[in-house]
């Protein structure tokens, strides 16, 4: 029996090495959702080039939604990145006119001449490019150096950037068709607010225009979970 | 015709056993073939002119089986001192080689001993060690292993493996189990590791599940082997479906990680890694259940075979040795003090001691013992020390031959196994062909959605459960047989213990059956002033009659002869002596021609018996026997005889009153006498003054009017009958004669033991049947259910998991069932006051 009990610790022990191996280092070739959102991100850059802008202010890139209502904004090198490394800036009016008071909004977020942001830091790393830093090559560092921060949600078939407290700014793997229902893909981007802090700071959700405010299904800690919105959904075709 | 046991391995469900029966009942020369998939035995009767064990074994070998031949052989080690190189080795393995009954020997130089196979029937420990002492070594002292031994270790052995691998399964699946549920689980927030989030990780996720899933499958892997390979046979069991089933969900989880790898990340939604590793955990748990309890049927048989002391005192030239049981040999006096156990039956030489044998007929009361008295192999000696002279060893003694008709009972099958014999031959293709079916019909149902359809056939696979059918009955069987021994209840088959539960009527034979079978003489009357030339007087006809008894062995005619021989009257010899069946004796003592027996020989000899009609008309209806005397053709007198009813035969016949079965009593009494003795126990039914070869006739004309007959004898003189009868029960021995003779033998003469018999039947019957109702019941719900019937009408649908553990359950409620058996209680007249009727009729006869 000993004998036994000591080669069933054997085999578990060697099973567990061999999966905490595998995990650690063939990460990154393992790492299918990592690897194909950059390919994925690039398509939605395909999608709308005159959308794409360096944004000096924030040292990185700009994606602006068709109606240029909201940004979804990345840093090329988070040691300079003055307020957050990844975020979104959107227009504050739709909120302050349901009654949200700024002052009352929580540190991620920040309001300037009439837009909020808010975001996260990633870190402080002081990015470095083979050539000239691209829109691309800047996702792909946070793909690289902030891999927890790049989602995938099944249901939806979306890659998503987690900006941090709940917002997100999702995109479609595929624009035609969801690969896990396998019908018509309804969005191709979404920018995500989580509403908890705005309501908080005075929003009455349900007066926010330009916005939809509805529960949706996210992954949190790997676990599906259904949660109120703001959603803010665009086609790009 | 020549039968044979072999012991089959790899068996695991009802549908193995039924391919061995078919396979081996094709075989030319095959009289019959019957597995027993609880015992895990083939019976074979084949013709050997035509047919060979090596070709049985060949043919089951071929269907992926293995044959363990039964053999009686014992093993033993015996170390030797003397040897010096490795010749003496071969020295000695060439001497014992030569014994008849060696079946392998083998002696190791460097550990000193010889382990020697040996056929114990043929060859003695004590010759083997007289060989090794010849050939000029020294034989030590010796340490045995019996067949019996090496199967139970064969089977602890088992059991320790399932266990094993069981824990090793649950260790891989547990965490498998974990990280592929905990995700879906939204209620509450169980800690997860983030690098294997399944929709940011999804390949690192399934990679992970693999590995889990890997160590399952390879402690599972026999299900693969026996399972793949009898489906390539085609006769696919219940390890075909378990392969299939997981095989499919494993393939397609790999496909689905494949998926995954090439961008498919939705399909890490269709892993089924986990599903595969916990039904083989469940299984596994399942079958070491199964075995654990599957141990506990044959518990009854173990107890028996672990009575037997392992030594004997042998008085060797004046001196007490104590040597080992195999080699006391026949003919030995052995000595048993107070406490220890007789090693082997015999008869007792000198001392007096009181024996429990309550081991072997269940009676707890023990048994005086004196000299010229039988003692038998396990019982146990209380309270004197005793000397008695060895007659029956090894395999012959009670014990033995009760452990062997208890074995080969357990082997047997009974009639209402059919039904689940046929189903479980077709058991297995059906479910396939349903999975099957039902996965195509919902893949198409759903518009082609393949998960769906995978978990519908993984689900109808896992839960078909073909064991539980097969255990129904043989693991019933087994303990009812088993709970039966334990109580001296000997129960002869599978048939007969079916049998019994049906019967509506009993037969009891009178003489030592309702009664002790010991009569006395309890009156002797004379016509005085009678015509012939004999005047003597009641002690004179005694003594006479007595005379003429004494080559009789009728229980009447020896008590006529002990009642004289207790007046002290001297018997004389006798001229000529015969014996009339069924009407009495004839004799010729120094020229008078003595006739004794009952009114029909009188009345064939035109014997006039106005005188003692009266008389005997009166003597009759108290119960007692009046034989005639008629000296020279003249009625002399009458000799009446009445034998003691024993003190159960009431009880017994009451307690089968309310048991709603009819009492008969069948004897050659006359009318009057048998109606005497029916009327104190309550007997319903009489039937007097039959000739013992007419007593078969009797129980037939009983099963005419359409009634299920037992018949309870002492097993020698009622043979007839007891083979005629739907169950022969005999009472009171453990002789051969008896075994040979009835369906049930019951091992002490307490006849409350037959209502307990029948009661046992019920019992077990009831049971096979719950077994049998739980197994089908679980089958015709469970496949249906798992084939999304249910989920057709807006119902639940049936995790395969579950399905696992429900299938594994489904064997291991039927087994608990069986043993709940084991609580069975048996009533005996020692624990029923004794009723006053019954009192007064033993001292109306003068017991």
């Amino acid at each position: 029996m000993k004998n036994s009990i000591r080669r069933i610790a054997l085999a578990v022990t060697g099973v567990m090495a061999a999966a905490v191996l595998t995990a650690c280092s063939g990460l990154s070739g393992l790492d299918v959702v990592g690897k194909d959102s950059v390919a994925s991100f690039e398509k939605v850059l395909d999608a709308a080039p005159d959308k794409i802008k360096a944004d000096e202010m924030n040292v990185g890139w700009s994606f602006s939604a068709p109606d240029d209502t909201v940004r979804f904004i990345w840093s090329e090198n988070y040691s300079k990145s003055p307020l957050h490394d990844v975020m979104l800036e959107f227009d504050a009016k739709p909120f302050t006119d349901a009654g949200l008071d700024t002052s009352k909004l929580p540190e991620n977020y920040a309001a300037y001449e009439g837009m909020l942001m808010v975001g996260t830091k990633l870190g402080d790393d002081d990015l470095k490019y083979s050539g000239n830093p691209t829109a691309l090559a800047a996702y792909e560092q946070i793909v690289g150096k902030y891999r927890d921060s790049i989602g995938y949600h099944t249901a939806l078939d979306h890659y998503n950037v987690n900006l941090g407290d709940g917002n997100l700014f999702e995109w479609a793997k595929d624009f035609a068709v969801n690969g896990t229902t396998k019908e018509n893909q309804d969005k191709d981007i979404v920018f995500v607010l989580n509403p908890e802090p705005l309501v908080a700071a005075g929003v009455d959700p349900e007066k926010v225009e330009g916005w939809v405010y509805t529960t949706v299904s996210v992954d949190i800690d790997g676990r599906p979970t259904d949660v109120y919105k703001f959603l803010k959904p665009f086609n790009l075709r | 015709m020549e039968s044979q046991v072999l012991s089959i391995r790899g068996m695991t469900c009802a549908a193995c056993a039924q391919r061995i029966e078919k396979t081996v009942r094709k075989l030319s020369g095959i009289g019959q073939a019957t597995v027993n998939l609880a015992s895990e035995k083939l019976f074979v009767e084949y013709d050997t002119a035509s047919l060979s064990i090596p070709v049985i074994k060949e043919a089951v070998t071929k269907i992926g089986y293995e044959v363990v031949e039964k053999t009686d052989n014992s093993r033993i080690t015996i170390p030797i001192g003397g040897m010096t190189c490795a010749a003496c080795a071969q020295r000695v393995e060439k001497a014992i080689k030569k014994l008849d009954g060696v079946a392998s020997v083998s002696v190791n130089f460097a550990t000193e001993k010889a382990t020697v196979a040996y056929d114990p029937a043929k060859a003695r420990v004590s010759t083997i060690k007289e060989s090794i002492e010849k050939a000029g070594y020294k034989a030590l002292e010796v340490s045995k292993t019996d067949a019996a031994d090496e199967d139970r270790a064969r089977k602890q052995k088992e059991i320790r493996t399932l266990w094993t691998k069981f824990i090793v399964s649950a260790v891989f699946s547990l965490p498998l189990l974990y990280i592929a549920m905990v995700p879906m689980i939204k209620v509450i927030r169980l800690p997860f590791p983030g690098g294997l989030d399944p929709m940011s990780y999804p390949l690192l996720y399934a990679l992970a599940e693999l590995l889990l899933v890997i160590p399952v499958i390879a402690v599972g892997y026999k299900f693969y082997t026996i399972g793949f390979k009898a489906l390539w046979t085609r006769s696919p069991n219940m390890d075909s479906l378990i392969a299939i089933g997981t095989t499919a969900a494993v393939l397609y989880s790999i496909y689905n990680t494949w998926q995954i790898a090439y961008g498919e990340f939705a399909a890490v939604e269709s892993l089924y890694f986990e599903t595969a590793g916990v039904i083989i955990t469940l299984i596994l748990l399942g079958k070491s259940l199964e075995a654990v309890s599957k141990g506990r049927t044959s518990e009854a048989i173990k107890k028996l075979m672990g009575l037997a002391p392992k030594t004997a005192i042998v008085i060797q030239d004046g001196v007490e040795r104590e040597i080992p049981i195999d080699e006391v040999e026949i003919g030995d006096i052995i000595a048993v003090k107070p406490g220890a156990k007789i090693p082997v039956d015999g008869t007792v030489v000198s001392g007096n001691t009181a024996i429990d044998e309550s081991m072997l007929t269940g009676e707890s009361m023990p048994v005086d013992k004196k000299a010229g008295d039988a003692v038998y192999a396990a019982s146990l000696n209380t309270t004197g020390t005793m000397r008695f002279r060895a007659e029956r060893i090894g395999a012959d003694t009670v014990l033995a031959q009760i452990i062997k008709l208890v074995e080969d009972a357990q082997g047997s099958k009974a009639p209402i196994a059919q039904m689940a014999d046929i189903v479980s031959g077709y058991f297995v293709p059906v479910v396939c062909v349903i999975a099957l079916l039902s996965g195509i019909a919902w893949y198409f149902g759903t518009g082609g959605d393949l998960k769906f359809a995978v978990t519908i056939f993984i689900s109808v696979l896992v839960i078909a459960c073909p064991c539980a059918l097969g255990l129904a009955t043989p693991t019933a069987i087994m303990v009812g047989t088993g709970k039966g021994a334990e109580n001296g209840i000997l129960i002869k088959g599978g048939e007969a213990l079916e049998t019994a539960h049906k019967i509506n009527t009993i037969v009891f034979d009178k003489t030592g059956t309702i009664t002790e079978g010991k009569p006395t003489v309890t009156d002797v009357l004379t016509i005085d002033g009678g015509e012939g030339s004999f005047c003597g007087g009641g002690d004179s006809l005694l003594a006479l009659t007595a005379s003429a008894e004494k080559g009789s062995e009728h229980p009447l005619g020896q008590a006529i002869v002990i009642g004289a021989q207790d007046k002290g009257l001297e018997l004389l010899p006798v001229d000529e002596f015969d014996s009339l069946t069924g009407r009495g004796i004839e004799a010729k003592i120094g020229g008078r021609t003595v006739l004794a027996g009952n009114r029909k020989l009188m009345d064939e000899r035109n014997i006039l018996l106005s005188g003692l009609t009266e008389a005997s008309d009166k003597l009759a209806g108290e119960g007692k026997t009046p034989m005639y005397v008629a000296i020279d053709g003249v009625l002399e007198g009458i000799i009446a005889v009445a034998d003691v009813v024993k003190q159960s035969s009431k009880a017994a016949i009451e307690r089968l009153h309310k048991m709603g079965i009819e009492v008969a009593m069948i004897t050659g009494d006359n009318a009057k006498t048998a109606a005497a003795i029916a009327k104190q126990v309550g007997i319903d039914r009489v039937l007097s003054e039959v000739l013992p070869q007419d007593k078969s006739n009797e129980v037939k004309k009983l099963q005419d009017e359409g009634r299920k007959t037992a018949m309870v004898g002492d097993g020698i003189n009622d043979a007839p009958a007891l083979a005629q009868a739907d169950i022969g029960i005999a009472i009171g021995s453990g002789t051969d004669v008896a075994m040979e003779s009835a369906d049930i033998v019951l091992m002490r003469s307490d006849l409350m033991d037959v209502p307990t018999a029948i009661n046992l039947s019920r019992a077990t019957i009831r049971n096979i049947k719950q077994n049998l109702f739980w197994a089908f019941g679980y089958n015709v719900v469970g496949i249906p259910i798992a084939a999304g019937v249910l989920y057709l009408f807006g119902g639940p649908l049936l995790n395969p998991i579950f399905a696992a553990a429900a299938m594994s359950l489904s064997s291991v409620s039927v087994l608990t069932n069986a043993l709940r058996l084991k609580r069975f209680k048996a009533k005996s007249q020692t624990s029923a006051p004794q009723s006053a009727a019954l009192r007064s009729v033993e001292e109306g006869m003068g017991a």
